[in-house]
């Protein structure tokens, strides 16, 4: 009857490699252009400067761009054909996946010539009884620290299957 | 030092209708390559939506621009929760507010919200700002 099989739960268990990305002035300026922000802080090094910081500034939820690196930069080989990393897709006879809660918690600021490092982990897959049938959530927990070991962010991300 | 609102004060609605271009570079800029974001013809054939998704996490950043135009010069976003109830797709609108909920020495938490102009609210959340 359950979905979380012997083989789910063995998934479950799996551990994975921290991931260090080194965080530009481009990257920044990418992910600020794409989001519409017009503080020059996020794309002049000159206007970051001036308001107190050593370089550009990510924009605050800059932490996504990271754990989406630490999750997707791979092979195009290692893809779903929709797109989706493969070693994120649980073995489940479902592939309909929904977004669950995203909380994130801010640490220091990260600005251009950090190096991110991001410790990822399976908090939790548990299945729960739903309206229409099973559904899986999976628990994902982020940390992010840079190069002086100090916290950038904290994020916890839940995805349901259905 | 600005003074932080009271509870019940409302932050100022922004409007939001991202093009295909936006979707594009959001999906570009952070490496989210999940095709209903970019690619129609998939996106439509599969799952039968009617066109490309804006991103969950593009309507997170709505909700943090829209709290930090409102209180960021006098505080700092410590927290955020968020989640989506409703798809948004290529093409809608999204008006992005918040109230303040709760008040005290440090700060304020406020919540959060992205709805279609018709009521339909498609992303919620809960963020806490602590005094500069």
């Amino acid at each position: 009857m359950g979905v979380m099989t012997e083989e789910a739960r063995r998934w479950a268990e799996r551990q994975y490699p921290r991931f260090e990305m080194q965080v530009t002035g481009t990257d920044i300026a990418k992910f600020a252009h794409a989001t519409g922000e017009t503080n020059p802080i996020h794309f002049d090094r000159g206007a970051a400067i001036a308001a107190g910081y050593p370089d550009v500034v990510a924009p605050t939820l800059f932490p996504y761009v990271v754990r989406m690196h630490a999750s997707a930069l791979v092979p195009p080989e290692q893809l779903e054909a929709d797109g989706s990393p493969s070693a994120d897709v649980p073995p489940l006879p479902t592939r309909r996946a929904m977004a669950g809660e995203t909380s994130v918690e801010f640490g220091e600021r990260i600005v251009a010539g950090d190096v991110i490092s991001v410790d990822k982990r399976l908090a939790d897959m548990y299945e729960k009884e739903g309206r229409s049938g099973p559904l899986v959530f999976v628990e994902m927990e982020f940390t992010f620290t840079n190069q002086r070991g100090e916290m950038v962010a904290r994020e916890n991300f839940t995805r349901i299957y259905r | 030092m600005s003074a932080l609102p009271e509870v019940g004060a409302e932050a100022l609605v922004q409007t939001r209708t991202p093009s295909a271009l936006d979707l594009f570079m959001f999906s570009a800029s952070s490496w989210l390559l999940h095709r209903i974001h970019y690619d129609t013809p998939f996106t439509t054939g599969h799952d039968g939506h009617p066109g490309l998704l804006i991103h969950g996490p593009l309507q997170g950043v709505y909700l943090v621009q829209t709290a930090e135009s409102w209180l960021g010069d006098a505080a700092r976003l410590r927290s955020i929760s968020y989640r989506h109830l409703a798809p948004a797709y290529l093409g809608d609108t999204l008006e992005c507010g918040g109230s303040v909920t709760a008040a005290d020495d440090d700060g304020v938490e406020v919540e959060l919200w992205a709805r279609k102009p018709d009521g339909t609210v498609t992303t919620t959340g809960k963020a806490r700002f602590e005094r500069r």
